[in-house]
């Protein structure tokens, strides 16, 4: 839903921008930041609900040519999924304190946009543990 | 120990573990290993948020999906048959062009089977089309667009390697063209050889399909025209795209009118654009850490003790791209590749541009190559036919795009014209 919302503001955005420019002659530098990180916004919530439908780009050789063994790995995958996730998450979390601390006092807003990195991450390794973890979800359609 | 580590990782990609987390692990590793904050893995990520052109994806991407639902391969085909239908060979070139088409805006190859595919080949067949060249045709359209503006692989080869895209725009136009010339010909071909039912060509059957057709139409040339006359940046020609697009197919044609088939696209538009950045936003990191380690210089020390000549390089490019392209999808292909090859093309004198083109045109030929091009098993698995007969099918295709790949390689002006 989230992600969705982050994908249709940008869109309406952009097009504030081109009407701005063309037609008033200003461009709207705030608005400009915001499309910029809106795309993080984006691709990550994007990323969380391709976990979630197991929808990630893999290398298709083993579901392909040994499915049997991709299938028997598919759960200690998604485990360390999670786990690198929650690395990467703890990584993004000490940049975006670095960023809050040393930020302009006209960007901090922008410090603050920065925020969905870690928060991301966090999503992306928690919905990879509950897929590894927990128990087979019957398939509801949404 | 760094080596272990590198080929399990490898190992587990190659099993199926979500691409982004190998490489997220591998940046990991590397920052341990040389004892770095892993931080800077963030850093280069976010600097995703600086780059202007970046916008672009997401937008076309929506653009695509919005296309897909809205009906556009069933009007596509209809003005393309009106136009071409009459010719001997006349359907196949209709699939073609509008398999092209439709790939150019929606970048991953395996939906222009699955969407145009599934209408085309029941209509090849049914004309007395061979079903051998029918299934070949089918599963080697899927990826013949992929040069043609404005298509993902070419925004992302834009950013990636920090190429204008204006200029990649251009230089994709003629390659595509050619492609798609020599497969008519081989079409037309084998269409005067199979005794085939013609449709007769009328100038209303053609202004009927294209008053439904002709917005679809317009867009790449408005795309085009609007980028490289530099009246708009590629975020804001993608913004104007998926707007244009959301509004013909909302209000002209009335196939997307609930909400809720609007929040479906978005969502779905956002899966793609998802697994699709976190790749390039995570591989940015380790590529960096790769460059920094001089990764790529050691291969060129390594290359340049057996390679003095571009044209050697390039044909080893080939080779080695081939089974890139048949391993790696293109787009985690193009953000973990690229930056490695982009200085030792530079060293051999390959302009960037035209890198790009052979690059992309490499990992389209990489879609149907035996054995592991996925347009194989999608064209299998959508029309049950066992995979070996897909491949047999596809082989003559096979054959005129390598000697296609040949040409563009080798004959740089055809990429180069406008400079």
């Amino acid at each position: 839903m989230l992600a969705a919302l982050s994908l249709l503001t940008l869109l309406l955005l952009s097009l504030a921008q081109i009407t701005a420019r063309n037609l008033f002659h200003t461009g709207l530098p705030v608005a400009d930041a915001l499309t910029r990180y809106l795309v993080l916004y984006v691709a990550m919530l994007g990323a969380v609900i391709a976990t979630e439908g197991d929808r990630h780009i893999k290398i298709d050789i083993a579901t392909t040519l040994l499915p049997r063994l991709a299938k028997l790995l598919h759960r200690p995958f998604q485990i360390l999924s999670g786990i690198a996730c929650a690395l990467l998450s703890r990584a993004a979390w000490h940049f975006w304190r670095e960023e809050w601390q040393y930020a302009a006092s006209g960007e901090q807003w922008i410090a603050l946009l920065e925020i969905i990195l870690p928060v991301g991450f966090a999503l992306l390794a928690i919905h990879f543990l509950i897929l590894g973890i927990g128990r087979e979800r019957r398939k509801n359609p949404r | 120990m760094t080596l272990l580590a590198t080929l399990l990782l490898i190992l587990a990609a190659t099993l199926g573990m979500p691409l982004f987390v190998a490489l997220g692990m591998g940046g990991l590793l590397a920052t341990a290993a040389q004892q770095l904050d892993s931080a800077i893995l963030i850093v280069e990520m976010n600097r995703l948020a600086t780059s202007p052109n970046l916008v672009a994806i997401p937008l076309f991407t929506l653009a695509g999906v919005t296309m897909a639902a809205g009906g556009a391969p069933q009007r596509l085909i209809r003005v393309f048959n009106a136009m071409f239908g009459w010719l001997p060979g006349g359907l196949a070139i209709v699939a073609l062009t509008s398999c092209a088409f439709f790939t150019a805006f929606s970048g991953a190859s395996g939906v222009t089977i699955l969407a145009l595919g599934g209408l085309l080949y029941p209509m090849l067949t049914s004309v007395g089309y061979g079903e051998r060249f029918s299934l070949g045709l089918i599963t080697s359209s899927g990826s013949i667009g992929l040069l043609f503006p404005p298509s993902l692989p070419i925004l992302l080869y834009a950013i990636v390697a920090g190429v204008s895209i204006d200029r990649l725009f251009l230089a994709g136009l003629l390659p595509g063209v050619l492609l798609l010339v020599l497969l008519s010909i081989y079409s037309i071909y084998s269409g005067t050889h199979a005794k085939l039912q013609h449709h007769p060509f009328t100038w209303r059957g053609l202004g009927r399909a294209l008053r439904e057709g002709v917005w679809d139409l317009l867009m790449p040339v408005g795309v085009v025209a609007g980028i490289v006359s530099g009246t708009v940046t590629a975020g804001e020609a993608a913004a104007c795209t998926a707007a244009y697009v959301l509004l013909l197919d909302a209000v002209i044609h009335r196939n997307i009118t609930t909400a809720r088939q609007i929040y479906t696209i978005l969502k779905d538009t956002c899966v793609l654009v998802g697994s699709i950045l976190i790749i390039l936003g995570v591989a940015m990191g380790l590529t960096n850490l790769l460059i920094d380690a001089q990764i790529p210089m050691h291969l060129l020390a390594t290359l340049q003790a057996r390679i003095d000549s571009p044209l050697q390089f390039l044909l080893l490019l080939n080779l080695f791209l081939l089974v890139v392209g048949f391993m790696m999808d293109i787009f985690s292909a193009i953000v973990v590749v690229v930056p490695l090859i982009l200085p030792l093309a530079k060293h051999y004198g390959v302009d960037p541009v035209h890198l790009g083109i052979i690059f992309l045109a490499n990992l389209e030929i990489g879609y149907v190559h035996p054995p592991m091009g996925i347009n194989l098993f999608l064209s299998s698995q959508r029309f049950n036919k066992p995979i070996l007969q897909v491949f047999r099918a596809t082989l003559p295709f096979l054959a005129i795009m390598l000697i296609w790949l040949l040409i563009i390689t080798y004959i740089p002006v055809i990429t180069l014209w406008w400079q």
